[in-house]
């Protein structure tokens, strides 16, 4: 065996209870110590199981059959007591809701170390040093609960490494984070592997932030490791074979037959420089220029892409504060057309989803007025802003509680008094869920679960459909088909209106995007004008191409633009 | 509005007692409030109370739990005279018409009002528990006893605002599909219900699996736990628990010596019984004054702050 292998996985197949597929199927890899690997692949595809099998979850936790062996260090992870193993390998899951235990930030730290038994002293020691590696220490009195999502996150993963792990997995660990806190916390991970050769498995499908930083990617599928190498080969190679789980810029050289894939936006750039002498200096092509808040005559003029209708929603000067006395609204305007699709960006607490809220009729504004269709939101109750608009929240587990799919569906129908008239066989046809119309919801993948919300809320035929960070936790496959389906509704004349972190998503779909800062309107524009000279909110493709005076925001675009180059 | 019932941190001198200390304090009050039915002395605990309330700056939290309880006193002196039909200085007796011979007599006056005046003082004990005691430091206090309950204690505590959240998520929800909650019968009604605590209970079970696994992973449920502690006993720690421990022991005497023993039936005791029951009176306050002494000390006082 590899001296330095401290993982080594033989033909591993595995089973949840009362399941027929198997999860894992014969899996054989082998991870160093020290080692990055980065394990991606699409929602189902084992990930999550891989990582659970490597921290001795499975079956220990699970039950399930299992197939084959992993050793630790070279001896079998089944032979090693839990205490022993919990002490080597340390697991961060994806929400950090659902693993933070105490209520203050020094009582998690200590909690897997009294799980332990650790002595007083010893503990005592460990906590001081992960406070101040973490640089947690004006939050050490701190309550969990008022911790920001980021935070709350960093602190899971302070808690794992109080214990001292030799290895790291973590289990899409950013998934719930906005894109500054993702940064962040990679960075972090980062430092733990380079300076304490913590060795780590990321389980991500979000990769614009750690694809780089891998030294090896392998890549799941039904189960099995279906490509293993360093991140720019692998790039290559799902690029050829169909596999989507690549960082734009690495695809777009993947694509065009590039020897050598960057896996950085730097790397990219130099290679346009050098092999299309694309500059990030053209005349003419102004850095970081953004397009200001449109003025009243643009304003007047109505939207890009305007279809000549009245606006469905309008927002005119809304201020809201909180009962709290937090002010989150400052003025906003804003107007939505039939067929737009509109995509809201701002950092976190810019008031993104209280615009939405408002846009929805839950929440009344302050001074201002929200009109939807004609109605003003402050006098209309929520039930009756639902027979108009459609209102999908972060999280789809808040609709599903009927026992099948049609009857989720028809649970709205009936509500407002609608027949119907062959629209859930429509529904259930268009966004794939023909097949489980009978399944409980409850039953479902996540990506699953999603398009089932998604039904409910379109069954009402909604004219405004409003999303909050509908790409949440989802791969670039769902993403894309998410995507899809709600062009497919702008095209059918319902405005759509999305909040998201999600820049990739915007540049790709939405033809209006709205920056918010601090609860004002920072920037409102056409994708292209507002994202591709943007410096910080354009997609990896327009960091790429920014300066370059070629306004290319996506990849088609890419392509297109360097296939004609060359 | 609510926030101010509950504990917040604000770094004050009483907060930063050890939690057992807190809770000693405390208890000494509520007992001396208990043991006493002596007027003087209810008042005195009343006092000190107030002064603490005061130290730990939450006179306006207080006002706020005085105004039910007020009311509640009010009822009390109102009712007691008229149901206990016992003293011998009747200073009203009811006319004529009136069937039976329904008198007030000043002693259940004074017995009704020494009674409110003693669940004023629990109240603001109450309330002063809320303002000194960290309850997650005082749960961590016993989890060297009872650390599985502890930890139930913990979760569900960490639990409620994030199930409070997604409980409003989930009635935003279903308002926007349609659902109204204030229309229907009261069976309709109940069936809206019912249907949102069923999502809150489904996913909090699916929730719950999750968090099972994370403990999990975290090596809980391995063997036997050991158990984190942060706190340490200062000097203000063991003056405060002196203090206390002195007006305890103090009133402990008072009461079996009958120094402070008062009755109200059938005749009023006289209120002042000699210089030795104010002299009593006098060392039970300054023992549970102590606390509030040295609040402000630490505030204006910065040689006594760096020694306590």
């Amino acid at each position: 065996m590899d001296a330095l292998a401290l993982f080594k996985i033989e033909n591993l197949t595995y089973f949840y209870p009362e399941t027929e597929k198997p999860a894992l199927q014969e899996i054989n890899l082998t991870v160093e110590e020290g080692e990055f690997l980065l394990v991606t692949g699409g929602s189902g595809s084992g990930k999550s199981s891989l990582g659970r099998a490597l921290a001795g979850l499975l079956p220990d936790f699970y039950g399930g059959k299992i197939g084959g062996r992993i050793f630790l260090s070279g001896r079998d992870i089944r032979d090693t007591d839990r205490r022993s193993l919990a002490g080597q390998v340390g697991m961060v899951f994806q929400d950090p809701e659902k693993q933070l235990v105490m209520t203050g930030v020094e009582a998690e730290i200590a909690f897997g170390l009294e799980n332990l038994g650790l002595t007083q002293p010893e503990m005592f020691r460990r906590v001081g040093e992960v406070v101040s590696f973490l640089g947690f220490g004006p939050l050490k009195q701190e309550l969990t609960a008022n911790l920001s999502g980021g935070q709350k996150q960093k602190l899971a993963l302070a808690s794992v490494l109080a214990m001292q792990p030799g290895a790291l997995i973590l289990d899409e660990p950013t998934s719930q984070l906005d894109p500054v806190a993702a940064e962040e916390f990679f960075n972090l991970v980062k430092r733990l592997n380079e300076e304490l050769n913590v060795t780590i498995v990321l389980i991500e499908q979000r990769l614009e932030r750690c694809f780089h930083l891998a030294d090896r990617v392998a890549v799941l599928e039904d189960g099995r490791i279906v490509r293993s190498g360093a991140a720019g080969e692998v790039a290559v190679w799902q690029v050829k074979n169909g596999f989507p789980f690549v960082p734009p810029v690495a695809g777009l050289f993947a694509h065009l037959d590039f020897p050598v894939v960057p896996l950085t936006v730097k790397e990219g750039r130099r290679l346009l420089q050098e092999h299309f002498h694309i500059r990030g200096d053209a005349p003419g092509a102004g850095v970081g220029r953004f397009r200001p808040v449109r003025t009243r005559r643009e304003e007047a003029a109505g939207n890009p892409g305007d279809k000549k209708t009245g606006p469905v929603a309008e927002v005119k000067n809304v201020w809201f504060t909180y009962p709290n006395g937090r002010e989150v609204l400052h003025g906003v305007s804003l107007k939505v057309r039939a067929g737009e699709f509109t995509a809201v960006l701002g950092e976190n607490a810019a008031g993104k989803t209280t615009l939405l809220k408002h846009l929805a009729g839950l929440l009344k504004p302050g001074r201002g007025k929200v009109l939807v269709h004609g109605k003003d939101t402050g006098r209309t109750s929520p039930q009756e802003m639902a027979r108009t608009v459609g209102y999908l929240s972060q999280n789809p587990n808040d609709y599903l509680f009927q026992d099948t799919v049609a009857q989720e569906l028809n649970f709205s129908l009936v509500n407002l008094g609608l027949s119907d008239d062959g629209r859930t066989d429509r529904l259930l046809k268009k966004l794939k869920l023909a097949r489980y119309r009978q399944t409980n919801p409850r039953d479902l993948s996540s990506g699953e679960r999603q398009r089932v919300a998604l039904a409910s809320v379109l069954a009402a035929g909604p004219r405004l459909l409003l999303l909050d960070e509908p790409t949440r936790g989802l791969d670039y496959r769902l993403k894309s088909e998410l995507g899809g389906l709600l062009r497919d509704c702008a095209a059918e004349g319902i405005a759509v209106v999305l909040v998201t972190h999600d820049v990739e998503f915007a540049a790709e779909y939405a033809e209006r995007v709205v920056i918010l800062f601090d609860g004002r309107v920072a920037c409102d524009g056409t994708g292209q004008a507002v994202l591709a000279e943007s410096m910080f909110y354009a997609p990896q493709v327009g960091r790429l191409f920014r300066g370059t005076g070629y306004g290319v925001l996506t990849f088609r675009e890419a392509v297109a633009k360097l296939q004609e180059r060359s | 509005m609510l926030q101010q019932f509950f504990y917040r941190e604000r770094g004050l001198f009483l907060q930063s007692l050890h939690p057992g200390v807190a809770l000693f304090y405390i208890g000494t009050l509520l007992v001396l409030t208990l043991l006493f039915a002596h007027p003087l002395y209810l008042m005195e605990i009343l006092l000190v109370t107030v002064i603490t309330v005061q130290a730990a700056g939450g006179l306006a939290a207080w006002e706020g739990y005085m105004k039910p309880a007020l009311a509640m006193v009010f009822v009390i002196m109102l009712l007691n005279p008229f149901l206990a039909q016992v003293g011998t200085t009747v200073i009203w007796h009811a006319p004529e018409p009136v069937p039976g011979r329904l008198t007030v007599t000043l002693e259940a006056v004074c017995y009704g009002a020494a009674m409110g005046m003693r669940l004023l003082d629990i109240i603001s004990i109450f309330c002063l528990y809320n303002l000194m005691v960290n309850p997650d430091r005082l749960l961590g206090l016993f989890s060297r006893f009872a650390s599985k309950s502890v930890l139930v204690v913990s979760l569900a505590t960490r639990l409620f605002p994030v199930m409070a959240a997604t409980m409003n998520n989930i009635r935003e929800v279903q308002q926007l599909r349609g659902v109204d909650f204030k229309s229907g019968s009261v069976k309709e009604r109940f069936a809206k219900y019912t249907a949102m605590f069923n999502i809150l209970l489904v996913s909090s079970l699916e929730n719950s699996l999750e968090l099972a696994e994370a403990m999990h992973a975290r090596a809980f449920g391995s063997g036997s736990r050991s158990s984190y502690r942060r706190e340490c006993l200062r000097p203000r720690d063991l003056l405060c628990l002196g203090g206390a421990f002195f007006s305890l022991g103090t009133a402990v005497y008072v009461q079996v010596s009958g120094l402070g023993a008062y009755t109200y039936y059938p005749q009023l005791d006289p209120l002042v019984n000699g210089a030795a029951a104010v002299l009593v009176l006098l060392v039970v306050l300054a023992g549970l004054l102590l606390p509030a002494g040295l609040s402000w000390g630490w505030m204006h006082w910065p040689y006594l702050k760096s020694r306590i």
